[in-house]
């Protein structure tokens, strides 16, 4: 750092914050300059929030994600109106249509019937430990609170999207951790021990990127036995997408390794009789932590469009197991779209979760290196 | 002879004062020029007021450590300030041919067709990075017939002719194949023979090399300031010569003026900055070159500390905080004025210990 | 050059020789076979098979042939163009893919071209224009066209045809022309149907590009040689689309490799939604009904698509860049 001893005054407070810059952790740096990308720190605050809420989806879904309800098929969302000076909404009922013999749902607007608060429902177990049947908010029978209407067997799409959402933004994170697991171990051996060893992990890498992705998952996928139980199924779907999304990290972590194999303080720690393990574990995977944890994070995204795309496709999760690709599966129609444009609401989760994570992997590739 | 400027930064005389020789032929006359950077830290003047001129056929050196606006000098001249910078204040006059009507550079629109017709027929610029000064993606001859087209409208085979003639004249060995050649393929010293014909296809009345050895090594250096001193003397050209090494000063130059913080502190002859220096910053920085034939083990001398953060403004004397002769309650306070030296007009400082 | 093209063929075959085997692997993996769901349906239909029926059926289909018979009887016969036949159509495996397969190279190849011609022209602005409000807009696009999936954007393209266009949408061609003889109506409508698959799959790639092109112009621009051609006295346009783009290109040359397995994804789901006749809906039900030479030969081909792909990016970069050509 450049001393100047008898500059001018106003440039004492700049030196002082350059002279600390030379003092913090790294990690801190990372913050600072994270926390300067606005857009990013605000996709990381929507993120938190929606995990919350897909967390607590039956608690704050009023209605059960699987009640089939013959009456509301393909109900409209609720109008919600302030008539009464307090939210509440209209009851639908269906009516037969004489003339055509079809049921519609209409709204019978003489009554309203106000949205009250922490009332009592239909039971529930949150993350399978805590039972309860009080629910956020609900509506006085006979009316049905539907924010964002009923599907073809008048199933709550507002309770049905939070509780596909457990699938859908937790397969990104359970997806990622295993391409880190499979990346980082596979990148760091290959790159810690070169020769034979480099040499077969890097055609393996080719090789598998030499299959264009989406097939590669359809052939994985359909591999997997029909009638597998809902986790199970979960579990490989989840291991198909990683299987193929974690040559990108391992060809990370190798450079970065092989950067560190020729540091010298490796080849001190070497020379201090050091085993490869402890080499590895103490003086690599810390250093490469932060890349690994960018480059996790951009493939997060691409991990939850698999998702939807394969369950979409009818190849991923299968009902009664609920995600967003599975609920939208059910929109594959435009007949259905057109006059039930509500169906398409799963997708705008699905839109906003990718748009999330992109901004927020994006502040933090910038943060960890600025000028990559 | 011109006359000894006004002890004032920001007015130069319009007319012209009655000493001013009629023979007297300027080629570039740069008058109190500013040239600010808008970021977002802070505003950084870059340029605070510099003058000077450049006569035909004489080369003027621009030296100054790094970060004192040479650059930055060269780039107005072109009209290439790159952005957030901006030329704020202050006048560029060219004149192509003795006693014509100078016209003032700033004046024109940065993208215009008059200002591109000067850039590159009538001033052209030599770069400091020769590996990076030529498009990679374009063989050299293309590269200089580009410059010959536009500026003197001939044809294809004639520009190629014309180009294997410059390249055949900054000595390139077989330049037919040198013309057909990318820059890759070419060493440093080549790739800024080239830079050179480049600049000189369209035989300039001005040329600017902004530190064109810096990156070359010794031996290429030497040959290559070699062919631009034989060549400015064939065509008669001017040079505003940039750098930070006195001893290609020595070397190149006619006139010599140092720079410190976006100000000219001295201006002089080349024998009257090297043994008659004035400004203390001019004595030091002469001071921390080696020379031959001195006594051994002596060490050389640094000047204490370094060039401020751009983004201060150092009130008084910008080179008090670093000067030996600092008087407390002038040099921190009052900005001195331009002065001739024994009243040599073609010596000016700026310093308190003159006037 | 021909050391390296020959190279780089040798190399492609050997790859290729692998993936046929994973392939084969892959979808050989999963228990039982189309026999299974054949015998079920035949049983449906008309009662009870004998054991020697099955026993027949079994060997005409050889289904309990060991995987490395399997895998040689296709292999040996894929290298003289016969790709066995597909049990749920009857039919040779070839005949059944070839026209399909011209549409998905079509179709990818067309969305590579799309997104080129929109990814650099937007690119260029923005890097020209960087922190102005249509650059900021060119940015939040990419965020958006990454993020969308693409079957949605299909889905959300093939309502906005029907209602905003009154276009008919799905197939590549019109209902009233699917018979009819080539005719330029039959091409323009074939044309008009276009748009939306090509625009469904070249999204996420353009967005992709635009960011690549955007910051590498952004680089290219700080080079000396920018300064160089802009101190010649060249035009900004010049200096812009011949000094500048002309060597940010590169690295979008470069890029290719990385959005081709996207664009054949995206050909694939996009075909699925809009039913085109092409590889991806053949292929979906292929793998679920276990329909594996089908199957086996589109993974094949698709691959065989990418590594093409691949090769024609690395010769186009030669091209481009005399740095590669030249060592």
């Amino acid at each position: 750092m450049a001393s100047v001893p008898t500059t001018a005054p106003e440039s004492a407070g700049k030196k002082k914050k350059v002279e600390d810059v030379g003092q913090i952790p790294q990690w801190k740096l990372m913050v600072r300059r994270f926390r300067q990308s606005r857009l990013s720190v605000a996709g990381g605050i929507v993120l938190i929030c929606m995990y919350i809420i897909v967390i607590l989806a039956e608690f704050i879904a009023p209605n059960d994600y699987q009640k089939i309800e013959a009456d509301y098929q393909y109900a409209r969302p609720s109008e919600i109106t302030f008539a009464a000076g307090w939210p509440g909404i209209y009851a639908q009922q269906a009516i037969l249509d004489k003339e055509n013999f079809t049921w519609t749902v209409e709204t019978d607007y003489s009554t309203v019937y106000p949205i009250n608060f922490f009332v009592e429902g239909h039971s529930y177990k949150i993350l399978g430990l805590f039972e309860s049947n009080i629910h956020l908010f609900g509506v006085q029978a006979p009316a049905k609170l539907y924010f964002w209407g009923a599907d073809g067997q008048g199933r709550d799409i507002f309770a049905r999207v939070l509780k596909g959402g457990q699938v859908s933004m937790s397969v990104g994170l359970v997806g990622v951790t295993m391409v880190i697991v499979l990346g980082s171990i596979i990148g760091t051996a290959s790159g810690y021990f070169g020769g034979m060893i480099d040499n077969l992990m890097q055609r393996t890498i080719e090789l598998i990127q030499s299959f264009p992705t989406l097939p590669l998952w359809l052939a994985l996928a359909a591999a997997l036995p029909r009638e597998m139980p809902v986790v199970q199924r979960y579990f490989f779907i989840t291991l198909v997408l990683a299987l193929v999304d974690w040559t990108g990290l391992a060809r990370q972590v190798r450079g970065k390794v092989m950067a560190y194999r020729s540091a010298d303080y490796t080849a001190a720690a070497l020379a201090a009789g050091g085993s490869h393990l402890r080499i590895i574990l103490t003086h690599m995977l810390p250093n490469a932590l932060s890349h690994i944890i960018v480059v996790a994070a951009l493939a997060i995204p691409g991990v939850i469009l698999g998702e939807t795309a394969l369950s979409f496709l009818g190849l991923g999760m299968l009902p009664p197991a609920v995600s967003w690709g599975v609920l939208l599966r059910d929109a594959q129609q435009v007949q259905v779209i057109m006059l039930y444009p509500w169906m398409l609401t799963p997708g705008i989760a699905v839109v906003l979760a990718v748009l999330c994570f992109n901004l927020l992997a994006d502040g933090l590739r910038d943060a960890v290196d600025p000028y990559g | 002879m011109s006359v000894a400027q006004q002890p004032s930064s920001s007015a130069i005389p319009t007319s012209a004062p009655e000493s001013a020789a009629p023979e007297e032929d300027i080629v570039l006359e740069v008058q109190d020029l500013h040239v600010y950077f808008y970021t977002q830290i802070g505003v950084v003047r870059a340029l605070n007021g510099v003058s000077f001129k450049i006569p035909r056929g004489k080369v003027l050196g621009i030296v100054g450590e790094s970060g004192c606006g040479k650059s930055q000098t060269s780039l107005a001249t072109m009209q290439l300030i790159p952005r957030p910078g901006k030329v704020e204040s202050g006048k560029i006059l060219f004149r192509e041919f003795n006693n014509q009507e100078p016209i003032d550079l700033l004046t024109l629109e940065r993208n215009s067709d008059e200002m591109r017709n000067i850039r590159g027929d009538n001033i052209s610029m030599i770069f400091q990075e020769p590996m990076t000064s030529l498009n990679p993606c374009y063989t050299v001859g293309d590269q200089i017939k580009e410059a010959i087209i536009l500026h003197q409208g001939v044809d294809k085979e004639e520009a190629h002719t014309r180009a294997v003639d410059i390249l055949r004249k900054v000595g390139m060995p077989n330049p037919e194949r040198i013309a057909i050649s990318y820059p890759h393929q070419l060493s440093g010293g080549m790739r800024q023979r080239a830079m050179i014909a480049m600049a000189l296809s369209c035989t300039p009345t001005l040329l600017i090399a902004d530190e064109p050895t810096t990156a070359l090594d010794v031996t290429t250096e030497a040959q290559i300031l070699e062919l631009m001193r034989d060549l400015q003397r064939e065509i008669g050209m001017s040079i505003m010569f940039i750098t930070h090494n006195l001893g290609v000063v020595a070397q190149m130059c006619d006139e010599v003026a140092v720079m410190y913080l976006g100000r000219i502190v001295e201006w002089a002859s080349v024998d009257d900055i090297f043994y008659n220096p004035k400004h203390p910053y001019t004595i030091l920085l002469l001071r921390s070159i080696p020379r031959l034939g001195s006594e051994e083990h002596i060490r050389l001398e640094s000047i204490k500390g370094s060039v401020p953060d751009p983004y201060t403004r150092v009130p008084g004397c910008p080179f008090h905080p670093r000067c030996p002769s600092f008087m407390p309650g002038l040099c921190d306070v009052e900005e001195p004025p331009e002065t001739t030296v024994d009243g040599n007009a073609r010596h000016t400082v700026r310093c308190h210990l003159y006037t | 050059m021909v050391n390296f093209l020959i190279r780089r063929l040798f190399y492609m075959l050997v790859t290729l020789f692998f993936v046929s085997i994973i392939g084969f692997a892959l979808i050989e993996l999963p228990p039982g076979s189309y026999l299974d769901s054949e015998l079920q349906r035949l049983r449906q239909l008309g009662g009870n098979l004998s054991q020697s029926q099955i026993r027949s059926l079994e060997i005409r289909y050889g289904v309990n042939d060991p995987t490395y018979l399997k895998y040689w009887k296709w292999v040996s016969g894929a290298v003289r163009g016969d790709f066995g036949e597909s049990f749920e159509y009857k039919k040779p495996v070839g005949e059944l893919i070839w026209g399909r397969l011209l549409f998905s190279v079509t179709l990818a190849f067309s969305s590579l071209i799309f997104a080129w011609l929109v990814s650099i022209p937007l690119g260029v602005y923005a890097a020209t224009h960087r922190y102005t409000i249509p650059d900021y807009l060119i940015t939040a696009m990419q965020f958006i066209g990454v993020a969308v999936p693409q079957f949605l954007l299909a889905l959300v393209l093939m309502v906005f045809a029907t209602t905003v266009l009154k276009q008919e949408v799905g197939g590549l061609v019109s209902q009233r022309f699917v018979n009819a003889p080539m005719s330029w109506e039959k091409f323009w409508d074939f044309v008009s149907h276009l748009w939306i698959p090509i625009i469904v799959i070249s999204a996420g790639s353009t967005a992709w590009l635009t960011r690549v092109m955007r910051a590498n112009l952004l680089d290219v621009l700080n080079m000396q040689y920018i300064q160089t051609a802009r101190a010649k006295g060249l035009k900004e346009g010049v200096v812009i689309w011949k000094h500048a783009v002309r060597n940010a290109i590169h690295p979008l040359v470069m890029a290719i490799g990385g959005v081709l397995p996207a664009l054949i994804s995206g050909e694939v789901i996009a075909s699925i939604v809009l039913n085109l006749p092409t590889t991806g809906p053949l292929l979906v039900q292929a793998l679920i009904k276990q329909d594996m030479y089908l199957a086996i030969t589109m993974v094949m081909f698709l691959s065989i698509m990418l590594i093409v792909g691949n090769l024609i990016a690395d010769l186009l970069l030669a091209w481009v860049d005399p740095r590669v050509r030249l060592e």
